[in-house]
């Protein structure tokens, strides 16, 4: 129960956090005053409240519902294997890393939902495109997850965390923390790695969207950056491990590092064209995530 | 009526308005770009207010219509230096020279708090093309394929100019107010999947007069950036006062260190010896300078460039061209567009 309520209090706690740096963050980019970003999270919440859900024509209803629904889920769910303290998950398992990939690849499917849900053009070109550019990252992240189950010999997240105790597995790997942030850009559908709610489209599986439904889409992106975040702050940065501070507040810290360097990217970092990007991940992204694994296997033999 | 809590919350939020370029406009359309007030966005389904700036051309207030109507409740108009069309009842009605943030702030807290009407559709709420009845089984289209059912235009298979399969392919029109193309440009693109096999011009840019020149390099500076995911650096581009030195480079060094150039391919929609990627670093390269003339004046086809091109390059080429280029890119297609005027038309009841 313990557990429980830390995986609620972090997710809400990590979305009202993602939603003020993006804004502080998007004012400091844009030239605008950054003193009245901290409040444009609460501002731009009220005026989705404010706003009539959009209706399209024949839209897939079902799906429209259980897109951001079941995005909101994933992210609840991925969190949930996220050790807040020794023995301290909501699903303290041995396969926690691999619950955790069913998270990800399960959000392929969702924003491809939502894209296909609205019945409109645009929308349905980002759920596609994303489908084409979240596949590959998925494997990526794969690779790279495996590189960390090497040292702790166990698909068990507590585990991992365990066997960081000496050396973090960012420095112990230096490929894997960079090449998991790229897949976290993407399942969180951000920045250089937006490839389904992305400008070109009028803001793609988005783009018809309205109200209440955009405040759900928006509220579980930010959720899910705050699971990825907590995630990669475990099995990369040590999760809970740290000297002084208790390994709750510790763990926090760590996931508002890993959300502050995100949130940077996606305001800072150029995006390439989708057909460019798939080229990168077959050519070069992947196979570096391979000698992620292999470099995490030699280092385990030693 | 007294605002609710919500609303109160809501009405301290700059005014999310959407921008509907009309002739002679462009240089002060850049100007709501800076005002604190407002907030200039790119989906019409985020907007509260709609800003018609300048009188439309004739043939793009149809166009303008559809806009309106795919905007949510609650909802206004302002007319910015444009005459109100008949059915737009009671609207907002801003002169040419009056800067029309403050009026747009109070009209917006009359929205929230519901003493100001929400507009009601400018069209009926009927299908684009008339289907009821037609076909063999009152689809609207021919046995099972083709045709117009249900009053919109079926995707029918052809080749694919990637890898030959056939594909089902879908024509429709984007503009004149698609917020990745220079106001006033339409497109009617026949696509396969995201991928463009054909492309004709149904109305040209609005061209920029003599005057207009910075902002407009301003803007479509802005616009690159945005199809390059950068939209905070795109509202710095569009808002930088142009005469301040300084400012303008300093955007250049942050556009210069968040990749944007590099991220474009080499080669893509080369023309006159140029490709996007050298003509996008050269009119970032001309912000600020109002004696940099127009690049190249390349000769040449807008619409040759696009077949073959994804969505995203496909935007970027066209972005990647200053205004004034592309006015004599992509001259209106007369004689096609005669020919048929009227499926463009129905198709762009895709509202996009």
């Amino acid at each position: 129960m313990t557990a429980l309520i830390a995986v609620l209090l972090l997710l809400a706690a990590g979305v009202w956090f993602g939603a003020t740096v993006d804004a502080v963050a998007e004012a400091a980019v844009a030239g605008r005053p950054v003193r009245t970003a901290l409040a444009a999270p609460f501002r731009r919440t009220a005026l989705m409240l404010s706003r009539q859900a959009i209706e399209t024509e024949h839209p897939d209803t079902l799906n429209h519902l259980l897109a951001p629904a079941c995005y909101l889920v994933l992210a609840a769910a991925g969190l949930s294997v996220v050790p807040f303290a020794p023995g301290v998950a909501v699903t303290d398992i041995a396969t926690g890393l691999v619950l955790w990939g069913a998270c990800e690849a399960l959000v392929v499917v969702v924003v491809f939902l939502n894209g296909w849900s609205a019945n409109a053009p645009l929308p349905l070109i980002g759920g596609y495109r994303y489908v084409a550019i979240g596949l590959p990252a998925m494997l990526i992240s794969m690779f790279v997850l495996i590189g960390t189950a090497l040292p702790a010999q166990s698909l068990g997240v507590s585990a991992v965390v365990e066997s960081q105790r000496v050396l973090i597995n960012a420095v112990r790997q230096p490929l894997g923390l960079p090449l998991f942030l790229l897949l976290g850009l993407s399942i969180t559908l951000r920045g250089p790695f937006n490839y389904g709610d992305s400008a070109d489209l009028v803001g793609g599986t988005q783009a018809e969207v309205a109200g209440v439904q955009r405040l759900l889409w928006r509220g579980a992106k930010l959720a899910m950056l705050t699971a990825f975040s907590a995630m990669a702050a475990t099995v990369f940065l040590g999760g809970y491990l740290g000297p002084v501070l208790p390994g709750p507040a510790w763990l926090v810290l760590k996931t508002a590092l890993v959300m502050l360097m995100l949130v940077a990217i996606t305001h800072l970092v150029a995006r390439v064209p989708p057909a460019r990007m798939l080229t990168w991940l077959w050519t070069v992204l992947l196979p570096l995530s391979f000698v992620d694994l292999v470099w995490a296997g030699l280092e385990a033999m030693r | 009526m007294a605002m609710t809590a919500l609303a109160r919350m809501a009405a301290r939020a700059p005014v999310p308005v959407f921008v509907a370029t009309g002739q002679g406009w462009l240089a002060s359309c850049r100007n709501l770009a800076a005002s604190v007030d407002v907030a200039v966005v790119t989906n019409i389904r985020e907007a509260a207010i709609l800003i018609v700036a300048g009188e439309p051309r004739d043939e793009d207030r149809d166009a303008l219509r559809r806009l309106h109507d795919q905007m949510p409740h609650p909802r206004a108009t302002a007319w910015w230096g444009a005459r109100p069309f008949a059915e737009a009842g009671s609207a907002i009605e801003v002169s040419a020279t009056d800067d029309p943030g403050p009026l747009l702030r109070s009209a917006f807290a009359a929205l929230l708090a519901r003493v100001r009407e929400s507009e009601p559709d400018w069209l009926p709420d009927d299908p684009p093309n008339p289907w009821q009845g037609e076909g063999d089984h009152g689809q609207g289209g021919k046995g099972m394929m083709g045709g117009t059912p249900y009053g919109r235009p079926m995707a029918m298979t052809a080749d694919d100019l990637r890898d030959g399969l056939a594909l089902d392919s879908f024509t429709f029109t984007i503009g004149p107010f698609y917020p990745s193309l220079p106001p006033g440009l339409a497109l009617e693109l026949t696509l396969q999947g995201d991928v463009i096999q054909s492309a004709r011009v149904v109305r040209p840019p609005l061209d920029p007069g003599e005057d207009a020149a910075g902002a407009c390099r301003s803007m479509t500076v802005g616009r690159m950036l945005r199809l390059l995911e950068l939209d905070a650096l795109a509202r710095r581009c569009e808002a930088v006062p142009v005469e301040d030195r300084d400012a303008v480079n300093g955007l250049k060094r942050w556009i210069g260190a968040s990749c944007a150039m590099r991220a474009i391919p080499k080669g893509l929609g080369r023309l006159a010896g140029d490709d996007a990627r050298a003509r996008f670093t050269r009119m970032v390269a001309a912000l600020g300078d109002a004696e940099a003339s127009s690049i190249a004046g390349p000769g040449g086809r807008l619409v040759d460039l696009l077949p073959g091109l994804e969505w995203n390059e496909a935007l970027l080429v066209i972005n990647s061209f200053s205004h004034r280029d592309l006015v004599a890119l992509a001259p209106r297609e007369m004689e096609q567009e005669e020919d048929s005027e009227g499926s463009a038309e129905q198709r762009e009841g895709h509202g996009i």
